[in-house]
């Protein structure tokens, strides 16, 4: 007997319908065959499918069994069939009564017949919805990611025997209600920039960077709190959006990184690969492409420390994501966008040894690795960060002393400027596609929105014969200017901003 | 739009002339002026002159050196010519600088017509437009030379030459203003263009100071006045105190000075600026 089970696959940050078809042949030598389905995955679904029905007590039909899953050129991996295939059988056997209302099914089954967490639920729920389907069949461990779409019912499934019941009237499975998203507590930064002790003037070039979406770098010494720093970023950041939250969640759904229980993404991302992360897993791909870290930072943050460390291909490629956005990763089977718009902050220390110009330690390099390692510190990407600014080291025995009266300010107070000088930023952009915040700014643009005062100009002029500031480093510095002056509220640029923004230019020497 | 007509013409005797210009033989009666006198704006004057054929090379000069001179303070006059006197005024301009033209024919004719707009930017920017003649009087070849007295007459230091050939006005200037006393500048140019001989010409034979840096103006004294402004509030000193100590970072020198970080950041970026002092792997010394 022959039946037809829905269910959907992932390509890319889309979910495809795929038809499961499985025939129970009344006739034929007893065998079981899957099409359509990668060879390996094919042959490892089998053997799972197999043995969790016969461990839910039913029986595997004796029999030639055929399975197509179509459509059958896309490519298809990973263990999303399992409870489709499953039914399929039991359904094909006659021990589950005819699926009446076109449903989804979804799901990979453990040997024991229950159902575990699944990625890319998300997508699958909103395939759903797309399609007029009411009913999703999904592993109870990962439901909530897609209860938090309206108008389909999501049936968290515990295991086989639970959906058969259910299915066939016995006990019905109760849906989930649906979650709504201001319901959704938001939990506090991972860090607090309060716990950061010191480096005040880092702080503030975060609090730049954070309010004009611009890039940023730095140098400093090994335990000067680099990545601390960095840490708190995200809790100084606007909180995401409604879609934006559903980008994030789409993103982390299809690479499995929601926890159990977890639904939306509320908080922004924090990624910080390590150097010697391949270059798909950092800009994505596979044959059947997924997404890399740097879509995991999307609405977020990328850290990258120790950048000089990273491959030269890896920083080429970084290029299109930081000009466009997003990425294309183009695959034999077709290529596929995924969405990139992350702050980068890029670390490095002064010297390969890491102590150049440390009063305490001696620097260990040769200058030949020093003008090595320095070297790497230009090129595509170094262009498109705003900010460059030295940590200097924090004096530990300093630290202790200052700890008990120290007071730094907490990130929400930060967070409030910064939001602030993001929604003068938005007023200011209303009309102009592709341009969400100050460092989206084309130099054409900066003439009609970044206003100089008189002594403003005087001071540029200065300052361009002064440090020889390339026309680069020129238009960079007017865009954090710009971005000083609206988080001083203020529409037109004063010397005072020109003169801060320039503590953040690029230093040719170290 | 309000046209430059609407600026009412002014009379100033001679009695209320600025000191520099009284001294100077041949000075005039009275002058017309648009704009508002104060001789307080002549107090520390320079008048930047050149030839009509600027180059690319004498803009490029205008460019590094006006901004500084403005920056310390400096009115800069010239002659309402185009060339580097045009440019000179246009730059001053857009450093927020004061500037005064002096020209060749009386206030009402515009030469040449198309600098309308900056006459008026001028005198937006309270710098004034000044002339010997009746408003109507046209300029002939005669009283371009006779304007160049009080261009040099009106600069309190002297007088700075940008591109000149043999035969150029600007060595007219040159001879007044060092017949009043005053210091003679000459940015020396490439050897083999013909808008570097009258330059030569003042620093072989006349004793012209070369400049090539703005510092080369503004560490010279004025004479009379003895007018050099003195930088620097109490804050300014105090980092230097502190950083005559030791070096120190920025956050180091917040926590000493109870000031914020873009307090401290906008002032070490001014100080670093007048060479105060210089920064490398983020901590902050003495220049040395």
């Amino acid at each position: 007997m022959l039946t037809k089970i829905w269910s959907a696959a992932n390509y890319g940050l889309k979910a495809v319908e795929i038809e499961v078809e499985v025939n129970v042949a009344e006739k034929g030598f007893p065998s079981f065959n899957i099409v359509g389905l990668q060879s390996k995955s094919g042959e490892e679904a089998k053997e799972r499918v197999k043995t969790a029905i016969v461990n839910s007590d039913f029986e595997f039909p004796n029999a030639k069994i055929t399975i197509n899953l179509a459509p059958a050129d896309l490519p298809k991996d990973g263990s999303f069939f399992d409870l489709p295939l499953a039914l399929g059988i039991l359904s094909s056997a006659g021990a589950v009564n005819k699926i009446e209302e076109k449903s989804y099914f979804f799901g990979e089954v453990s040997l024991d017949g229950s159902l575990r967490h699944t990625r890319g639920v998300f997508l699958l729920a909103i395939l759903a919805k797309e399609n007029g389907i009411k009913n999703i069949y999904v592993p109870r461990e990962c439901a909530n990611e897609a209860a938090v779409i309206e108008g389909i019912k999501v049936f968290p499934v515990a295991n086989i025997t639970e959906v058969v019941r259910h299915l066939n009237g016995q006990k019905e499975i109760i849906p989930l209600k649906t979650i709504i998203e201001s319901e959704l507590e938001y939990c506090g930064p991972e860090f607090d920039f309060a716990e950061v002790l010191g480096q005040e003037f880092a702080k503030r070039a975060m609090e730049i960077a954070a309010a004009g979406g611009h890039n940023l770098f730095m140098v400093g010494p090994p335990g000067s709190g680099k990545t601390m720093l960095s840490r708190a970023v995200p809790g100084i950041l606007p909180p995401l959006s409604e879609a934006e939250s559903l980008e994030v969640t789409k993103i982390y759904s299809i690479t499995g990184n929601i926890p159990a229980g977890g639904s939306l993404i509320r908080q922004r991302p924090f990624r910080s690969p390590h150097h010697s992360t391949s270059l798909v897993g950092l800009i994505g791909g596979g044959s059947n492409p997924r997404p890399g870290e740097i879509s995991m930072a999307h609405r977020g943050v990328l850290f990258l420390d120790e950048f000089p460390e990273f491959t030269r291909g890896a920083l080429e490629s970084l290029r299109q994501p930081l000009e466009d956005g997003f990425v294309t990763v183009s695959r034999a089977a077709g290529s596929v966008q995924f969405p990139a718009q992350f702050m980068l902050i890029a670390a490095s220390n002064p010297c390969p040894c890491g102590y150049l110009g440390d009063e305490k330690k001696e620097c260990k390099c040769s200058l030949h690795q020093i003008m090595n390692y320095q070297r790497k510190l230009s090129g595509p990407v170094m262009d498109r960060i705003d900010l460059h600014l030295t940590v200097p080291s924090v004096d530990v025995n300093k630290l202790m002393i200052d700890k008990d009266k120290y007071v730094g300010e907490k990130s929400v107070a930060i967070r409030k400027r910064v939001i602030a000088a993001r929604r003068i930023q938005q007023e200011r952009f209303k009309g102009l596609k592709n341009i969400h915040s100050n460092s989206d700014m084309k130099n054409k643009h900066l003439k009609e929105y970044a206003q100089f005062s008189d002594p403003a100009n005087l001071l540029l002029k200065q300052a361009v014969n002064k440090f020889s500031l390339s026309a680069r480093t020129y238009f960079r510095l007017i865009k954090v200017a710009r971005t000083i002056a609206d988080l001083d509220k203020k529409e037109v640029i004063t010397d005072a901003h020109i003169a801060e923004a320039l503590q953040f230019r690029i230093k040719t020497d170290l | 739009m309000k046209i430059f007509k609407d600026w009412p013409i002014r009379i100033i005797e001679r009695k209320d002339f600025p000191e520099q210009l009284i001294k100077v033989r041949g000075c005039p009666k009275k002058l017309y002026y648009r704009g508002s006198w104060d001789n307080e704006i002549f107090a520390k004057s320079l008048a930047i002159v050149g030839s009509r054929r600027m180059s690319q090379y004498g803009l490029a000069a205008i460019k590094k050196l006006v901004p500084d001179l403005v920056a310390n303070g400096f009115t800069i006059i010239s002659g309402f010519m185009y060339g580097v006197d045009m440019a000179s005024h246009r730059e001053t301009l857009e450093c927020g600088g004061k500037t005064a033209a002096i020209l060749g024919g009386g206030l009402d004719i515009i030469s040449p017509p198309e600098n309308e707009t900056i006459y008026l930017r001028i005198l937006e920017n309270s710098g004034l437009i000044v002339s010997e003649y009746e408003a109507d009087f046209m300029p002939t070849v005669w009283t371009f030379p006779q304007r160049d007295r009080i261009v040099a007459g009106l600069a309190s230091l002297g007088t700075l030459v940008i591109e000149a050939g043999l035969k150029s006005g600007s060595l007219i200037t040159s001879r007044f203003t060092q017949e009043q006393g005053k210091k003679l500048f000459a940015i020396p140019g490439p050897i083999n263009s013909t808008l570097s001989q009258g330059i030569y010409f003042l620093i072989k034979e006349k004793g012209a100071k070369i400049v090539t840096d703005s510092s080369d103006i503004t560490n010279q004294k004025i004479k009379g006045n003895q007018m050099i402004i003195e930088y620097g509030d109490s804050l300014e000193k105090k980092i230097l105190e502190l950083l005559g100590i030791e070096a120190l970072t920025t956050d180091e020198l917040c926590k000493k000075l109870e000031k914020n970080v873009s307090t401290i950041s906008q002032k070490m970026t001014v100080m670093s600026m007048g060479n105060k002092v210089n920064e490398s792997l983020g901590k902050w010394r003495l220049y040395k």
